[in-house]
Parts: C-alpha cells; sequence; structure tokens
C-alpha cells in the first residue's frame, strides 16, 4: 500500500469520534515523529489553532518532534525498574549505539524492565535480550480463594470470542437486554457494593444512576484505561487475557444509563493491547453484541479505542475527557462532575477497567454473591498489582480486608534473600509508604485510610531493608513532578521544590528543611485541584513519618 | 481589577431570596454567581492571581480557596457555584496560612518580585499580594521557572517569562477574549512554558499585538514595551479617560500621563464598548500625538505659486477671511465649500456647518465619511 | 448599526458582507468570535480569503460589485423555502409579497453566473441565515463604496426584512464605522441634506427652526456632497474648508482631486500634520490632536462618549471648533462666540431631535446610545424594537448591475482597496507611531499564486498597475487570500497610491465613490531601484516633509 497522504489521514479520521488523537499518532506512525507541517495538516483539518495544537502536543510525553524519535528507545526509570536494572538496560543500549532516554512506568513492574521503541513495547536486562510478549497471567491464589474478574482469566482462548463465549459469557449483557430494565440492572450493582477500581472508590452504581438520571444525549460510557500509575498494571492482564469482559461490562453499562456511544482510553503504552481490544471489538460487532440492535433489540452501543500518547494526568477523569475532546489535558474543575457534564459535556460513566469487568458477573451471580467475596463488613475483591522486593510479583485478586502482610508472605511468597520488608507503598505511589507497625493493615480503606494513605488503584511496591528510602522517594516524587499537569500553582511548584529538597537542595538544617517540606506537604494535599498534587506530598509526609533518622542522615552527608 | 461582569442580584431576576452564610453573615446571590463573585461583592478580599472578572474562572493559582461546611478539603472559591444553605468562611488562620505558604512558592520561582509598573495594567498585583502575606522570606528557594525571549524582537510586548507564574491569563485572554489563540501552553508541571506554534516570534504566529496579554498580566512577565520606554520620564503618572482616536468602535482608554508627555495607554476595562479590549493600533498608536511633525502654527501662501510659510494665528485667520470673502463677493455666497472631519469631535463638524449654514446660508456642507 | 456591540455575541447566525472586520474593526470582532465559540455560525461573503472567512461555515468568494447578485438569490432561496418570517411581514412591512415575486426570477444558478460562488453554497448561506432564530448582518464599505452601494444596503434589509431579524436582540443590519467620529459628524449636521440630528434641509419647519436659531436666512435646496464639488472646483466652488482630511490622497482619481484642489482661489486646511492636501493649502491650520481636545464623538452603535484632553497641545494648534468659530468671526459673522466645547456641544443638543435629552454633563459616562428624545430617557441601544421610524420596512425591488468600468482584454484585473490592521488610513498617524512600521513596513499587492504565474510576476518583485487615470508601481506578494483576477492594495502608504487608479463612478443616491472594483492592467516591473531618475513612485517618505 502506497503511504497515506496527509489528506488520507485526515479523511480517515475526521469524522471520526474523539480523532485528535487517533490522527496524531497516524501521522507519527507515518512519519516517525510530528512535524511541523503535520500539526499543521491536522490543525486545519480538525480546525484546531495551531498554537493550541502544538501545546497539547508537548504535553504528551511520547509525541515525538524530532525526526525519528518515535524509533528513540524510552526505558522505565520507575522505582521499581530502578531497583532492577535501568541503568544497566540504558548503558547497554548507548553500547549498542541508541541513544536512550527515560520514561515514566509503562507497567510492566512484573516484568523485567520495559523499553519503548518505534510502536514496541519490548523488556529485557540488556540491549540483546528484548523480547515483546502479552502481561503474564496472574498467579493463582492460595486456598481456592474466590475470584471475581479474574475468576476466566486463565482459560485458553479468552481474549477470543469463541473462547469468552464456550464459557457461557456475555450471559450477563443478553440476561439485562432481555430481561431486565436499565433500573434493575442498576439497582443489582448498587446493591453488591461495588466501588470504582481506579483509586477514588465511588459507588458504582451510584454513578451509573447518576447518568440514566442525568438530562442530556447521547450518553457515553469512557473506560479509563489510562493506567498510568507506577506499580500498576493489573488493567492490562485484564484486558490482554479478558477484553470481551471489559467490552461486556461496557455494554452493561451503556444499557443501564442509556448511553450510546463508548470510548476506551486506553494508554499509549499499551499498543498490544490496542490490537486486542481492536480485535475484540470487531467480534463482537460481528456477533451483533456492539453496534445497532444489539442482541436482537433496540439496544445500541458504539464502542472504539482511543490512544493516549504519556500522560500520567490523563487518567484523572476530566483530563481524560479533555485529551479525548482533543483539548490540552488540563483537569476541569469540579463540579460540575462527569455524570452531568462528561464527554462533550454530556452525560458520561467513567469507570476503570477492572470495574467495568466486574460488572457482568455481578450481574450473572448476583449482588449478593460480590458483597460475600469480601472478608468480614467488606464487599468484594480488589486486584493488586504487586511487584518489587517480593518473591512473585504479580497481579492478584484478593478479598477486601485481607490482610497486607497475609498478601505479602502468604500469596507472593515473601521478601527474597532474607531481607525484611522496611516499607511498601500504596496506591502505585499516590499512597505513599507504609512502614513499621502500619504493615500491619489490611487491605481496605477503613484500615489504611487512618494512616495517611490508601488503597487506591492496588498498586504495591515492596520495598526491602536495603532500600534507601530517601533516594525512593526522591525518585518517586519525580515523577509527579514530571506529570504534573502545571495547572495549579500548589502542584505545579510544589512537586518542583519537593524534588530539589530530596535531591540535595533546600535549607540544610533538619528543623527548617522539615519545616518547609511539611508546608509543602500540607498547602498541596489542601489545596491543589486534583489528586495528583494531593497526593504526591504523602510520599514526603510518609519519609518524615517513619524515617527522620534516614532524612538526618542524608542532610549530614549533603553537609 | 475591579470590573464586574456579573452585577448584583436583581429583585426580579431570578433565584430571588437565594441565601448562604459568609464569614458569619447571611448573604443574597444569584443563581449561578461563584462564591468568589458573592464574597467580592461582601468586600472579603480574597486573594487571587489566575482571575480575571472577563475570563471564564479558571482555578489555577488555588489563592482564593475557602472553607466550605461539610466540604474535606478548601475549594477555589472562583470555581465554585454559591448554593443555598451553603457556609463559607472565606479568612480563617489556617486559610491565611496556606495562602501565605503559596504565595511563598510563587515568589520561589521568579527573577524579581517587583516590577516597574508600566509593565501593565495587572502588573503589581502579585507584589500587592507578597506584600499583603508578608511572603517575601525567601523561602522555598530553588529553580525559576520560565524561558525569557528576549529574542522576539517586536516593539510592543516584552516576554521575560523568568517573571512568569504560569497563571495563563494571558493565554486564556488570547482565547476567550481576543478569539486569536496565538499562544497557548508548552510542556508541563514546572517546565510549563508559553508559546507561540512551534515557539517561534509573536510577529510569525497569530497575534495581532492588540497588548491585551500584557494587561492581564499580575507579575509584569509581559511587559509593554512602548510605556516601558517612558519609564524614567519624571512626574508622577497620572490618567485621563477617553475615546480611542481609530476606528468608530469606540473604545475607551485611559491615558497615561506624566507631565506633558503621554507615557502609555491603558484599556478601560469598565469601557461600554469594549470592556477592556483593545487593538494594536489602540494600545500602541499613540506617539503620534507628540511627534515632531505635529503642526504647531498656522501657515500661510502669499501667493498663488508662492511658499507656505508660518504666521501668527491673526494673520493667518485675517489671510483666510480676507480670501474667503473675497471668494464670496466674486462668486456668491454658494461658491465656498466645507468638509467636515470625521476623526474631529462633534464640536468640529457642528462649527463647521454651522460656519456654512449660519455664515453662508447655504447646505455645501459634508464629511469624509464617502471616502 | 441597529443594535448595540454587545450584540454581536447573540447571534446564531452571523452574515459579514464587504467588511474586514478583524483588520478593520479588531475589538468588535473579537464580539464575533466570541459568538462563535459559544456556537453560533458565521457566513462570510468576500471576494477575498480575510481573516473573517478563515473561521467562517461558508466563505462565498464573490466578484468584487456583484453583491446584488448573491443577495437576490438569498432572499429566492429563502422564499423557496419557506423560511420567511410572514408574520413580520404582515405586520411591519411594506411590499412584501410583491418582493418575494420579484426575486422568483434569481436563482442561484442565475447569480453563480455573475457573483462566481458556487450556487450550493448560496444555498446553505441562505437558507442558514433564513433558518436562525437570531441573524445578524455586519457590513463595511466593501458593500458601500460601488456605484450600486445603495442597492446593496437595501438588498441586505430585505434580507432582514423577509426573515424578521430587526429590532431584537442578535439581529440587524448592522455597519461598522470607519473612524471614530463619523457617525457624530453626520449626527452633528455636516451633510449637505440634513441639519443637525438628521432633520432634512428641504423641510421647511427645519429650516425655520435653524433659521430662527442661526438668525440669517438657510437655503431650502440639499447642497453638493463633497464629490460634486470637488467636480465643481473652479466652476462655481471657489473656496473650500477642510478640517482633518487628507483628501487628496484618500479620495479616488487622485489626479483629478489635485488638479482640482489646485483651482481653487482659497483652500483653507485644518489638520495636524502637514499633509499632501495641506501643501496645497492657501492657508493651514494648526489643529489639538486626540488626546489634548476635550470634547464628543459617537461610536458605530451610536453612542455619545466624551474625549478628554491628557496633555497641552503643541505650540499653538488650537480645537476645530475653535478654528472655525474665529474664522467665522473673522469673516464679520455674529452668533459664534464660544467659550469651549461644553457651549459648543450643549448648542447641537439643544437643536437635535436625536440628542434632546442629553448634554455635556450627562454624557460624562458613555451609558447613551441615540435617540435620546428627552430628558430622563434611557437612550436606544436598539433600534426599530417596537417600529420602523417611518411606519413600515419597505422592500425595494432590485436588479444587478454591473460596475461602472469592468474588466476587458486591456484591463483584465480586478483591483480592490482597504485597510490593514496595523496602519490606519493614510498612516498620518499610526506612520508616525513608534513600532507599527515593524510590522507593516511597506505596502505589498495580494496576487493569487496562479496569477504571479500567468503574469510573468515574481513573489517580492515589483509590479506596476495601470487604467487609463494612472499607473501605480508596487511589490507583489503572493497570497491565496486574493481570489484569481481579483489583487489587492490598501491606501495607507504615500508610495503606493492606488487612488490614483480608482474613480471608476459612485453611487447615484449617495455619491459614494466606488473605490472597491476597478479594472487594471498589471505587468512586471524593474525594481524601483533600477528606475531610479525615470521619475519612478518616489513620493517623499514621511518625515521629509
Amino acid at each position: 500500500m502506497a503511504t497515506p497522504t496527509d489528506q488520507d489521514l485526515i479523511e480517515r479520521w475526521q469524522d471520526e469520534p474523539a480523532p485528535l488523537l487517533p490522527l496524531l499518532h497516524a501521522f507519527q506512525e507515518r512519519d516517525g515523529y510530528l512535524s511541523e507541517e503535520a500539526m499543521r495538516a491536522v490543525g486545519r483539518g480538525l480546525r484546531i489553532p495551531i498554537a493550541d495544537l502544538f501545546g497539547t502536543v508537548t504535553f504528551y510525553h511520547h509525541f515525538a518532534r524530532e525526526p525519528a524519535g518515535l524509533e528513540r528507545p524510552r526505558v522505565c526509570d520507575g522505582p521499581v525498574c530502578q531497583m532492577r536494572g535501568t541503568e544497566v538496560l540504558t548503558a547497554s543500549l548507548r553500547a549498542a549505539g541508541h541513544d536512550p532516554s527515560p520514561m515514566p512506568c509503562p507497567g510492566r513492574c512484573d516484568q523485567p524492565v520495559p523499553v519503548i521503541t518505534g510502536s514496541e513495547v519490548l523488556t529485557g536486562r540488556t540491549a540483546g535480550t528484548l523480547v515483546s510478549g502479552p502481561s503474564p497471567l496472574p498467579p493463582f491464589p492460595p486456598d481456592g480463594t474466590e475470584e471475581c474478574v479474574f475468576a476466566g482469566i486463565r482459560r485458553p482462548g479468552r481474549a477470543t470470542l469463541e473462547g469468552y463465549r464456550h464459557h457461557g459469557s456475555y450471559d450477563a449483557l443478553e440476561q439485562a437486554v432481555t430481561g431486565m430494565t436499565p433500573g434493575d440492572v442498576i439497582d443489582v450493582i448498587d446493591a453488591s457494593g461495588l466501588v470504582g477500581k481506579g483509586g477514588a472508590g465511588f459507588p458504582a452504581g451510584r454513578k451509573w444512576r447518576a447518568v440514566a438520571e442525568a438530562p442530556g444525549t447521547p450518553k457515553t460510557i469512557v473506560c479509563n484505561a489510562d493506567e498510568g500509575e507506577p506499580g500498576c498494571f493489573k488493567d492490562r492482564v485484564l484486558m490482554d487475557h479478558d477484553p470481551h469482559a471489559l467490552i461486556e461490562g461496557m455494554a452493561l453499562a451503556a444499557y443501564a444509563t442509556g448511553a450510546v456511544r463508548g470510548f476506551i482510553y486506553l494508554r499509549y503504552e499499551y499498543p498490544d493491547t490496542a490490537g486486542i481490544l481492536e480485535r475484540a471489538i470487531r467480534e463482537a460487532e460481528g456477533a451483533g453484541l456492539l453496534g445497532d440492535g444489539i442482541l436482537g433489540t433496540d439496544f445500541r452501543f458504539d464502542l472504539c479505542v482511543r490512544r493516549g500518547a504519556g500522560a500520567y494526568i490523563c487518567g484523572e477523569e476530566t483530563s481524560l475527557l479533555n485529551s479525548l475532546e482533543g483539548k490540552h489535558p488540563f483537569p476541569r474543575n469540579r463540579p460540575p462532575f462527569p455524570v452531568t457534564h462528561g464527554y462533550e459535556n454530556l452525560p458520561t460513566v467513567v469507570n476503570n477497567v477492572e470495574t467495568l469487568a466486574s460488572a457482568p458477573p455481578i450481574l450473572l451471580h448476583g449482588a449478593d454473591w460480590y458483597q460475600g467475596l469480601g472478608l468480614g463488613d467488606h464487599a468484594g475483591t480488589k486486584v493488586i498489582s504487586l511487584s518489587g522486593d517480593i518473591r512473585r510479583p504479580g497481579n492478584y485478586e484478593v478479598p477486601v480486608g485481607l490482610p497486607l502482610a497475609k498478601l505479602l508472605h502468604d500469596w507472593a511468597g515473601g521478601v527474597p534473600d532474607g531481607r525484611t520488608v522496611q516499607a511498601v507503598t500504596m496506591a502505585g505511589l499516590s499512597g505513599g509508604f507504609l512502614a513499621g507497625r502500619d504493615l500491619e493493615v489490611t487491605l481496605d480503606e477503613p484500615s489504611i485510610r487512618p494512616r495517611g494513605s490508601f488503597l487506591g488503584a492496588g498498586g504495591i511496591m515492596v520495598f526491602d531493608d536495603s532500600r534507601d528510602m530517601v533516594a525512593v522517594t526522591r525518585q518517586s516524587m519525580e515523577f509527579f513532578a514530571h506529570e504534573s499537569c502545571g495547572k495549579c500553582f500548589p502542584c505545579r511548584i510544589g512537586t518542583q521544590r519537593l524534588v530539589e529538597r530530596l535531591d540535595g537542595g533546600g535549607p540544610g538544617s533538619v528543623d527548617a528543611w522539615v519545616d518547609e517540606v511539611a508546608d509543602l506537604n500540607e498547602v498541596m494535599k489542601k489545596t491543589s485541584a486534583c489528586g495528583l498534587g494531593q497526593a504526591a506530598p504523602l510520599l514526603t509526609e510518609s519519609l518524615i513519618r517513619y524515617f527522620p533518622d534516614r532524612i538526618r542522615a542524608y542532610l549530614e552527608k549533603g553537609a | 481589577m475591579t470590573m464586574k461582569r456579573n452585577g448584583t442580584p436583581s429583585a426580579n431576576g431570578t433565584g430571588v431570596g437565594l441565601t448562604m452564610t459568609l464569614d458569619g453573615e447571611k448573604v443574597a446571590f444569584t443563581r449561578g454567581e461563584t462564591v468568589y463573585e458573592v464574597a467580592e461583592r461582601h468586600r472579603s478580599e480574597i486573594p487571587t492571581l489566575c482571575y480575571d472578572p472577563r475570563l471564564e474562572s479558571f482555578g489555577g493559582c488555588r489563592l482564593c480557596v475557602v472553607e466550605v461546611e461539610g466540604a474535606r478539603n478548601p475549594v477555589a472559591s472562583c470555581t465554585t457555584e454559591a448554593q443555598p444553605g451553603m457556609r463559607v468562611r472565606t479568612r480563617t488562620a489556617a486559610l491565611e496560612t496556606q495562602r501565605r505558604i503559596l504565595m511563598e512558592m510563587v515568589a520561589s520561582e521568579n527573577r524579581d518580585l517587583d516590577v516597574d509598573p508600566m509593565h501593565g495594567y495587572a502588573s503589581q498585583e502579585m507584589a500587592e499580594l507578597l506584600d499583603r502575606y508578608d511572603a517575601r522570606t525567601g523561602r522555598f528557594r530553588g529553580a525559576t521557572s520560565g524561558t525569557s525571549r528576549p529574542d522576539d524582537d517586536n516593539p510592543f510586548i516584552g516576554r521575560d517569562y523568568e517573571n512568569c507564574i504560569s497563571c495563563y491569563r494571558c493565554v486564556r485572554v488570547c482565547a476567550e477574549q481576543e478569539g486569536d489563540y496565538a499562544i497557548s501552553i508548552m510542556n508541563r508541571g514546572f517546565h510549563t512554558q508559553i508559546t507561540t506554534e512551534f515557539g517561534g516570534l509573536l510577529k510569525d504566529s497569530a497575534c495581532t499585538f492588540c497588548g491585551q496579554c500584557i494587561q492581564t498580566c499580575p507579575t509584569g512577565a509581559l511587559g509593554d514595551l512602548k510605556a516601558l520606554a517612558n519609564k524614567d520620564v519624571p512626574g508622577e503618572t497620572e490618567k485621563t479617560r477617553t475615546i480611542c482616536t481609530y476606528c468608530g468602535v469606540g473604545c475607551s482608554v485611559d491615558v497615561m500621563t506624566r507631565g506633558d508627555r503621554i507615557v502609555g495607554i491603558l484599556p478601560a476595562m469598565d469601557g461600554p464598548a469594549n470592556e477592556g479590549a483593545l487593538c494594536v493600533k489602540g494600545q500602541f498608536a499613540f506617539d503620534f500625538v507628540g511627534h515632531p511633525d505635529r503642526l504647531d502654527t498656522p501657515y500661510v501662501r502669499d501667493e498663488k505659486d508662492g511658499p507656505l510659510r508660518p504666521s501668527t494665528w491673526d494673520e493667518a485667520l485675517d489671510f483666510a477671511a480676507g480670501r474667503l470673502r473675497k471668494v464670496v463677493e466674486g462668486h456668491g455666497r454658494r461658491s465656498v465649500y466645507g468638509i467636515a472631519s470625521g476623526r474631529a469631535p462633534h464640536e468640529a463638524a457642528y462649527m463647521m456647518q454651522r460656519f456654512i449654514r449660519a455664515g453662508l446660508g447655504t447646505n455645501h456642507i459634508d464629511n469624509c465619511s464617502r471616502a | 448599526m441597529s443594535n448595540p456591540l454587545a450584540d454581536m455575541e447573540k447571534p446564531d447566525v452571523i452574515f459579514c458582507i464587504g467588511t474586514n472586520m478583524t483588520e478593520c474593526h479588531p475589538v468588535a470582532a473579537t464580539r464575533l468570535k466570541r459568538a462563535l465559540a459559544r456556537g453560533a455560525r458565521m457566513i462570510v461573503a468576500d471576494p477575498r480569503r480575510i481573516g473573517l472567512a478563515d473561521i467562517a461555515d461558508i466563505h462565498l468568494p464573490i466578484r468584487v460589485g456583484s453583491d446584488v447578485s448573491l443577495l437576490l438569490a438569498m432572499a429566492h432561496v429563502i422564499a423557496r423555502e419557506g423560511l420567511v418570517d410572514q408574520a413580520f411581514i404582515d405586520e411591519r412591512t411594506a411590499h412584501g409579497e410583491d418582493f418575494l415575486k420579484h426575486v422568483e426570477r434569481y436563482t442561484p444558478e442565475w447569480a453563480s453566473e455573475i457573483c462566481e460562488c458556487d450556487p450550493d453554497d448560496i444555498e446553505r448561506a441562505a437558507i442558514m441565515y433564513g433558518g436562525a432564530d437570531r441573524g445578524a448582518i455586519y457590513y463595511t464599505v466593501g458593500i458601500t463604496e460601488h456605484i450600486c452601494g445603495v442597492d446593496n444596503v437595501q438588498s441586505l434589509c430585505n434580507l432582514a426584512l423577509m426573515t424578521g431579524n430587526l429590532g431584537r436582540e442578535g439581529t440587524g443590519v448592522n455597519p461598522m464605522r470607519g473612524q471614530n467620529n463619523i457617525q457624530g459628524a453626520g449626527d452633528s449636521g455636516a451633510l449637505p441634506n440634513n441639519y443637525p440630528g438628521f432633520q432634512s434641509v428641504t423641510v421647511p419647519a427645519h429650516q425655520e427652526k435653524f433659521e430662527r436659531a442661526y438668525g440669517r436666512r438657510i437655503d431650502l435646496e440639499t447642497g453638493m456632497t463633497k464629490v460634486t464639488a470637488l467636480d465643481l472646483c473652479g466652476d462655481g466652488i471657489h473656496a473650500m474648508i477642510i478640517d482633518g482630511e487628507n483628501t487628496l490622497v484618500t479620495d479616488p482619481d487622485r489626479h483629478h482631486c489635485e488638479h482640482a484642489l489646485k483651482s481653487l482661489e482659497c483652500l483653507v486646511v485644518i489638520d495636524l500634520f502637514m499633509t499632501e492636501t495641506a501643501k496645497v493649502a492657501d492657508v493651514v491650520l494648526p489643529a489639538t490632536a486626540w488626546a489634548e481636545t476635550d470634547g464628543v464623538c459617537t461610536n458605530t452603535e451610536r453612542r455619545v462618549q466624551r474625549l478628554r484632553a491628557a496633555v497641552p497641545p503643541p505650540g499653538d494648534a488650537r480645537p476645530d471648533w475653535w478654528i472655525v468659530s474665529q474664522l467665522a468671526q473673522r469673516m464679520g459673522w455674529e452668533g459664534f462666540e464660544f467659550g469651549s466645547a461644553k457651549e459648543v456641544f450643549n448648542e447641537l443638543c439643544s437643536l437635535s431631535p436625536t440628542y434632546a435629552g442629553l448634554d455635556w454633563d450627562r454624557i460624562e459616562d458613555g451609558e447613551y446610545q441615540w435617540p435620546v428624545p428627552h430628558e430622563g430617557h434611557p437612550g436606544t441601544p436598539r433600534l426599530h424594537e417596537e417600529r420602523f421610524e417611518n411606519g413600515r420596512g419597505i422592500f425595494k425591488m432590485l436588479a444587478y448591475r454591473d460596475p461602472e468600468e469592468v474588466i476587458s482584454d486591456e484591463y483584465p484585473i480586478w483591483l480592490t482597496t482597504g485597510r490593514r490592521l496595523a496602519q490606519y488610513h493614510t498612516r498620518t498617524q499610526t506612520g508616525r507611531a513608534g513600532g507599527i512600521d515593524y510590522l507593516l513596513p511597506e505596502e505589498t499587492l495580494e496576487v493569487h499564486p496562479d496569477d504571479v504565474a500567468r503574469l510573468g510576476l515574481e513573489d517580492g518583485g515589483w509590479a506596476e498597475m495601470s487604467n487609463p487615470r494612472g499607473r501605480v508601481q508596487v511589490k507583489v506578494h503572493a497570497t491565496n487570500k486574493s481570489p484569481r483576477g481579483t489583487v489587492f492594495a490598501s491606501f495607507a502608504f504615500e508610495d503606493v497610491p492606488v487612488n490614483v487608479l480608482t474613480g471608476g463612478g459612485y453611487d447615484p443616491v449617495t455619491q459614494t465613490a466606488a473605490l472597491k472594483a476597478c479594472p487594471v492592467a498589471l505587468k512586471p516591473v524593474a525594481s524601483p531601484a533600477a528606475l531610479a531618475g525615470d521619475g519612478g513612485s518616489g513620493a517623499p517618505a514621511l518625515g521629509q516633509l
């Protein structure tokens, strides 16, 4: 096939929903970077002012603006990979004649160090041993613990429609559209106690009901698959191995709320997943499970995948919506919330992959079943992405309320090399650290939040007693500084100032250092406009809480 | 910045009788008003840096956070709509501490904390808040943000981004107020930079040099270069409200003078025709007024092909009247024609037609609207 | 304007024709852009791809001078598609039925032969405007500076009348006035047919009123227009007083104009600078400038606002009103003993029904838009809300007429003229403002790249435009902004005096000159440097006066 012209690409996308990102990707794929001419063509084609478009392109980490920029290897410098060989791999790439640059965590903390080059993600320890492949399947839980979203994932062929249906799935959708009212569906989800698994933990049933009741059409279901939190890689495994579960969950949400269109906003770093999802959507459309007249009824739901381009903030739901709409991906002011003013300012459900994939089994097995999966008073399950100094890293679907120690030691084999747990992160990096006696928490928000942290999206990184926690905090804060969008002052300035103070800058005396850092923490937590700026200081807060002696040592070394 | 687009609640407007509690006092508001707007009306003096009443609320600087009963964290009052029964506190000790720390943080990212007021209309906003919060403490020292653009050789808009605090008022005024979209936001976080398309010069962008970005900048990162060229002219700056001299839109401006000299132009935020907007001519093309080419004395031409020579008023007026009288005597009163100016005030046009009608009794009068 | 500037943010559909608003009225254009940002749609009819066209939903690149054909066809479509506001036509207009019948023959296909636009685009534009709840029309001198200027304006009125787009928020037929007080000059009676306040000079009651006020007999007949007066210089008109107008450069057919002024026995010019016109005067009187003068001006939305002096004038410069009143006194006339601008303005208010409710003190804050018929009246932001001034809105049966001069084998290119953003008029002011030349240092002729190639021109090279009235040399700028066959230059720069070429007729009613459509020949020439010594186009630069 001949190389498409600018006009070909623009005509391919300009009348599609949310066309900006796919069009920019198409130009980048064609040219190996985004040239000035390409951006001007896109700006004209989509009638976006060129200065705005340029600014927006610069926002995303993975849009290259230099020739051949797409091919330039980008190596993960997340905290876990830094412990496991970022430096070695980078040196090895350099020796092989490449010019590698760092990138934030691309969600493969259960594999060797990842590298993105061209449109491929590879993992390995050295330049010569890089391989690509799907997400590792989740390890089996001990003692036959019952799972929800992972229950069918290990079955062979599950990613195909045939494999998915073989085990009776899409039954939930069929049951809903042929035998239940939208209100019935919402009632079941509501009663199950299902909460959002992306971090905020908002009850899914309430969100669906709000959208169902909100005025304005068309309504939209957006799956937040921008799994950008370092140490989180659970959505990837769900989409790689069980894409139809997500599609079915989204169709259920659409039926329940009256939505007719949907987007899976997928992070850039999961290119293979994009192919898997696209294929699954085509299969579902072919089988009358998406599109017009689903399952022979007059229910219609169109679904498409949109790839991000490397911006952690786009996991924040309102940034995500701006990104989809082709705007500068700053978070929006809330209220109004997406349930009333979401995509194109119309009612929109934004749910995480795990949340949506939970809906079909809940519909099939009932609200009580799901409730009962949790321990004690807690409802349901939560997938934990476990990485770092742990024998069996990977994704574990645990009953909510499981003791952390049990997960670390009984499920995942404990810390290797005879070392002990010094600290773990919570919510990827967003929950800061737990250490000391606080490692005795159970995996549920009521247990964790009083300790100044939260479970969030369920990423846990383990650091053994040999790790330099000041350095880990610095690496982590560098991530937040890199990803701070620049909209609000406390986060934009605060993340920078905290990095500097963890990297030899700021006052030299412990008291003055702690005084400044504590003030930054407090103002960021209280006044930042979104979760990023509110969460970043939890790292420094927990550093001060658990490791005052390390701070002293760090500052003394600097002096 | 005191102009308000949203007025006070009207007795017959929607949402009559809506009230909330503001610092312990029950106050009325109109549906759609933000907490900030309500508080402004009650002189709560909430600090802000990213707010311009002509623009959509942005919620970036977070200085305007207030405590709302029932909310976990303080909320930005500029983006929060007032709700019936809401209980808001605008000046608690905790809020004031947070604001002080925020101002210390802001101060830490700029090269200069004080700039000449000739930079622009809003250029003192940051400095005033630093004073108010006693925030020139030097805490949070670190890297400065923003890269200045001394390479931009345009004669109007100074781009000294080392004094930029990323409030994006310039970007927003360019988009929302002007509709030009000449500038935007490049990069993220601390590395954010105000940019044109591909980082080029303003003259190669969609910029129309209206100067609105300068006038909304709260730090003097953007500066009015024409006014700044006069910053050392002695004397106090005085302002005179008048109307722009160029096209027919009739924009209100405040002419800044020192002594007998115009030193710059400020847009009038409450100008009924322009509401603070101006164009390149109204903002910058004022210095023809004191130009050396100006005529400062009458001239007469004694003979048809002779030269024009300077004269006194007495001589020139008598000379002109004599010539005109001669024409009237020789050719009749209908042989004299008057053309009034579309650029001069009413009084000029009125007097010209009065001259023709009351003096000569004809209607041989026109103005330049036919060209 | 029939409607206030604030209404520009409120239409559903905006129809701009013959107005390069982003360059000529930039601040007004910002309001249109805000309307677009909140979802309004826009039609732009202009031969050139001007700034507004870039942000329009439909751009109709009409051939210069063909507006009436386009507007007739739009009326045809609106009628055919049943988009007329019958209630409005019935209640507020006259001859509506005749008009709907009249436009039956003017199809978009017919118009497309004349205005050279795609008939489908004409159709779409008509349906867009006709279907609007609030449709607003904006125009400038691109409509009026034609031999059919009045027909153009009346065609626009027909569209507004048939769709009921008058007298409501966000509607109207809105001319954008080009000079800061051109509206005020008319308001003040500087018109051959009207006393102050648009009181016709041919109405005996008005005559009587002013005779009483001025203590002198005044003719009952309309005076000459400026155009006629210039034509009759030396032959009926023997003296002129010109205030603040560079007639020589701004008026069409410069050679004719220069000859006219030189044939006067007495020319008195009042101005700020020694303009080209002042240089041929017998007496030049120095006026105070903007920011040196107290006074009043009226903007395009009829808002009466105060001008205030901020600095003293240079040397002996004096306010225009003082100069003229002194001259009158030297003529030996009584009643010209005014002591201040305030006294002058208050006399105007006392004689003008549109200003009857105003005086100097009352306009302090500029909140009044005329008419203000009596004290206590709030002013009239929007005209025609309840009724039209003269009873009913009258449809006019118009037909298309060619411009007086049309392109030919000899003169195959249309020249159209206008302004540019950074410079104002003949640069007497902006040319002396520091920095403006950075944005626009010289004039260029905008030529479509295909024409550049076809005519053997070079982008950045020099060309000569000519017609029987004269020739002008100018640097070529190849740009898609110009359509094929039409070139554009502004009249700002003295060394590119395009008004040497213009002058192909006047509107028969208003005698407005046809400055927008002028056939010329265009050919490449060597650069003026190579021409040094043979006369070239070497007019003196500013500052070398």
